[in-house]
């Protein structure tokens, strides 16, 4: 096996890993924001039926995904790869 | 055009990348590059669609980046050129040939063929070029050229874009028709519509059968790019597309299958929002691709000036070749109306070329044995023949598109600042959503809804949306406004137009930066010899005493100094033969070290030079002296002559001003720039000078090595400096100033220092810099504060901040009709630099006096 075929074989193992570990941080942050979220609507004083609950904990938790997603995957990529 | 440089263990490649649409994509793109790790720097241009990367060659490699490219969604073209190869006999020579190939970085594939004696490689063009690979196997001791000719870039280039017009195209006929019906549907109960529109037309499941192709077919490219470009932790405006019709079409869905699952029922369809948010954004894409390959129209017409194929002579025969397959020292024939092939110096015939595509001179300029000839310039009437000096990558042509390639794939300072603002605006539009949802969905549905609601320009009532709805319609009308397209687009495209209408110009700007600077200059300083002036004396005034006739005091004078060596000796020489007077031998000759000649002819005893060696004579100069002084007074170097012992007259020489150095410097002035003469000589001289070209401020006696200091001091009284001067001479003070204009640098333009190139040696082009430069700054400031004035105002409207008090929304297919306006009204705005013309051009124009040259399209 070749010097490079090593080299990429390490990387992507790295880079798997770097991909799990993210993956794992920014559901964790976007779960806490529906949590937030989903909190304020039981605590608020306002009734809210469960389609507009549900509707917009799932909203809340596409948003902070794509929010989270760019800042979360590079930063841990930084840290495990280099 | 670029193939892999490395420098130490540093490589850098330019790789094509197609699919980007805005700034975020550049941003997207440059942020996956870097995470390679080795990767140490990366400069993507949207509008070249090229990616320049710098990287560790131990560590990175072509394909690493092309896969993390893909990766994202987008393409890195491979190109195929197909070989003849000379010289294999059996199958080893083929695995040779296979193997040596491949090796080469940024080729994915080689299929050699024996019996046809050829070779079809695929390679990534920007890592390496056809050249190198037909190199490697020239090493190889087999005969390699192209079997296609030419035109291939040109025609890769429009295939691209007619390939992204055509998906475009299919795309706007899909979703326009649909979304009509759509809307037409949507709205069949509202005013004169029920009497035409049938009425299963506003049925829930046909408009969500008629929605649903809307969404996933001309709209799937949005999900693909977010989804590609998410899963790497890239974002781009494509995601606020798939987020915005997403949530429009799952919404209208539910509410279409589940009426009362209290999504705001089922009056709260909304398929006519994912339909024409759909539309609209196709309609963007598909204008873009109609006008964005036009800002870099120089670049086209310079390429579709190389000629394709060369007639040389080898072994004594005219043959035909592929114009990159001449070689230097090949003797090609021109013929009448052809284009040159390469650049050489000609070796017999006579002709006229047009050389307005290379140099922006108008008139076409005469060609003997001896003159250098342009490739890519136009033969007019003659034939000739000549010896090829630059081929390839080093013609004239080949570097010229080079840099103004560079100088288009350079960033401005003040496009750093957009690209950072539009790479950083999706995440902090897709906070401010979230934001506007909790807003509205917490506070501002229960404060401020009422069931009168309506869209703005629209019939469309709100009455039955519930929080959620309402709420999650604000939020994706905010994602939907805030598109950073324009805010991308602004500057690269009118860099782009404006280093183009430079090159058109003859005037090469080495990068944006170049372009920002020379619209900011306030002061030029320009070197006297050989910039202002000739640069070589000649004569401008001859005087004689009674008894002497002008023509025999200046043929005697060049007799006597033709066997001098004194340049002033030979500016007279120069100056006879000019007039047309044979210069013959003198009978005796003898140079008088610091005081001139002395010589006789035909018993004629001739003295010339200066007022010593007249005294020395002892010869009565007469009211001579009064003429040399004033001569003097004007920076000329003035040479008494005596015939037979008599004062006979003066011969006056100086260096001469260019032609149109006293106009540019008008017009600098005109223009507020301050204008500074640099020298060498003696003050006198210096500002002899500066009076007739009317430069007011001299600094003389300023030895070369202090020039760079001179501007330095013009710099720290708060001047933004031009130097202008001979490109290699020149080279600190040029590098010293804030830009540096190498003029009349010919066509040899690699060699230059200096930020701008000016081809001609005309100073009227610096003044033209200035002009192109402050031209396209105006227009990138114009696209600048109208992308900043549309997010500004769209965004907080977008989120309702109007709603309080007018009861109105922006719709989401609104918000992406202003969207897609916004990146068109940009480049529209930049498409007009085209019209421009610098000032002295236009004149000549109207004037009448600049024969219209449109470049050719070469053989």
């Amino acid at each position: 096996m070749s010097m490079n075929e090593n080299m990429n074989m390490n990387m992507n193992a790295l880079e798997k890993k770097a991909a799990r570990k993210a993956s794992v941080t920014y559901t964790t942050v976007s779960l806490v924001v529906v949590l937030v979220f989903l909190a304020i609507t039981l605590f608020d004083g306002n009734t809210y039926t469960a389609v507009a609950r549900i509707g917009g904990m799932i909203w809340v938790f596409v948003l902070s995904m794509i929010v989270s997603m760019p800042i979360v995957i590079p930063s841990v990529k930084k840290k495990i790869v280099g | 055009m670029s193939e892999t440089m490395r420098s130490g263990n540093s490589a850098q490649v330019s790789l094509p990348v197609e699919g980007m649409t805005c700034a975020a994509c550049v941003a997207k793109v440059e942020k996956a590059l870097k995470s390679i790790s080795g990767v140490q720097e990366v400069q993507v241009n949207l509008l070249s669609g090229k990616a320049a990367v710098t990287f560790s060659a131990g560590q990175a490699g072509v394909p690493q980046m092309v896969k993390v490219i893909q990766e994202i969604g987008y393409e890195v073209p491979e190109e195929e050129i197909l070989l003849t190869v000379r010289g294999m006999t059996c199958a080893a020579c083929v695995a040779k040939v296979e193997k040596a190939v491949k090796g080469l970085p940024g080729v994915t594939s080689v299929v050699v063929n024996l019996p046809a004696g050829s070779a079809k490689v695929k390679f990534y063009p920007g890592a390496i070029d056809k050249t190198r690979i037909k190199k490697e196997i020239k090493a190889l001791g087999y005969e390699a050229s192209e079997k296609l000719t030419g035109q291939e870039a040109l025609d890769r280039e429009k295939d691209a874009r007619q390939k992204e017009l055509r998906y475009q195209t299919r795309n706007m006929w899909i979703a326009w028709p649909l979304a009509s019906l759509v809307m037409i549907g949507m709205f069949r109960d509202y005013w004169i519509l029920p009497y035409f529109v049938p009425k299963f037309l506003g049925n829930h499941y046909v408009l969500w059968a008629l929605t649903t192709p809307i969404a996933f077919i001309p709209g799937w490219q949005f999900f693909k790019h977010s989804w590609n470009g998410l899963k790497r932790g890239a974002t781009d405006m494509n995601l606020l597309y798939a987020t915005g019709i997403g949530a429009a079409y799952i919404i209208a869905t539910i509410n279409t299958f589940w009426p009362y699952a209290g999504f705001g029922g089922p009056g709260a369809t909304f398929f006519e929002s994912a339909a024409l948010l759909t539309a609209f954004i196709v309609l963007g894409r598909f204008l873009e691709a109609l006008t964005r390959g036009r800002t870099s129209d120089a670049i086209r017409k310079l390429m579709s000036l190389q000629a394709k194929t060369a007639r040389v002579i080898r072994k004594g025969e005219e043959i035909e070749i592929a114009a990159d397959e001449v070689e230097i020292g090949d003797i090609v024939v021109v013929r009448p109306g052809e284009s040159i092939p390469v650049d050489g110096e000609v070796t017999e015939g006579y002709s006229t070329v047009v050389e307005a595509m290379i140099t922006g001179e108008s008139m076409p300029v005469e060609k003997r044995a001896g003159s250098q000839v342009i490739g890519a310039t136009m033969n007019k009437t003659g034939s000739f023949k000549f010896r090829a000096t630059r081929v390839g990558s080093e013609t004239a042509l080949a570097q010229i598109i080079k840099m103004v390639e560079d100088a288009q794939t350079s960033k401005a300072h003040i496009q750093k600042l957009a690209d950072f603002v539009a790479g950083h605006f999706i995440a902090g539009v897709h906070v401010l959503a979230l934001i506007v949802f909790f807003f509205w969905f917490f506070i501002g549905y229960a404060a401020f809804f009422t069931p009168t609601s309506q869209f703005v320009l629209s019939i469309y009532s709100l009455s039955q949306v519930g929080v959620f709805g309402f709420a999650l319609l604000l939020s994706v009308t905010t994602l939907i406004i805030s598109c950073p397209c324009a805010l991308g687009l602004a500057t690269p495209s009118a860099v782009m137009a404006g280093t183009g209408k430079g090159a058109e110009n003859g005037i090469l700007f080495k990068g944006a930066d170049a372009v920002e600077t020379s619209s900011k200059l306030n002061a030029v300083v320009f070197d006297k010899t050989g910039t202002l002036t000739i640069g070589e004396p000649s004569v401008t005034d001859v005087y004689v005493t009674a008894g002497f006739t002008r023509n025999d005091v200046l043929r005697l004078a060049a007799m006597a100094e033709k066997s001098s060596e004194h340049p002033l000796g030979e500016a007279i020489v120069r100056g006879a033969k000019d007039e047309g007077l044979a210069v013959g031998d003198t009978d005796d000759f003898e140079a008088i070290p610091g005081h001139g000649v002395r010589a006789a002819y035909q018993g004629q005893k001739v003295l010339l030079g200066n007022r010593r060696l007249m005294q020395q004579q002892k010869i009565h100069i007469g009211n001579l002296d009064e003429k040399m002084e004033q001569l003097e007074g004007e920076g000329k170097t003035a040479m008494l002559m005596a015939i037979d012992g008599k004062a006979a007259g003066l011969i006056a020489v100086a260096d001469t001003l260019k032609e149109n150095a006293k106009a540019a410097v008008e017009r600098l002035y005109q223009m507020g720039v301050q204008v500074v003469m640099i020298t060498g000589d003696n003050r006198r001289t210096a500002e002899a000078i500066a009076r007739q070209v009317g430069i007011k401020t001299v600094l003389a006696e300023v030895l070369p090595q202090d020039k760079a200091a001179e501007v330095k001091k013009l710099q720290e009284q708060g001047l933004k400096v031009a130097m202008v001067g001979d490109g290699i001479n020149d080279a600190p003070a040029l590098a010293q100033a804030h830009v540096g204009i190498a003029i009349g640098s010919g066509t040899d333009v690699a060699k230059e220092t200096g930020d701008i190139i000016l081809i001609k040696d005309d100073i009227r082009d610096v003044v033209g810099a200035i002009e192109i430069g402050r031209a396209t700054m105006r227009k990138i400031k114009q696209n600048l504060v109208w992308a900043f004035v549309y997010n500004v105002t769209g965004i907080p409207l977008a989120a309702g901040i109007l709603y309080p008090f007018t009861g109105l929304l922006v719709s989401p297919e609104l918000a992406s009709f202003f969207m897609a306006m916004s990146s068109l009204s940009v480049t529209l705005n930049t498409l007009l630099i085209k019209r421009f013309q610098p000032s002295f051009r236009r004149e000549q124009e109207k004037s009448g006096m600049l024969p219209a040259h449109q470049p050719q399209p070469a053989r």
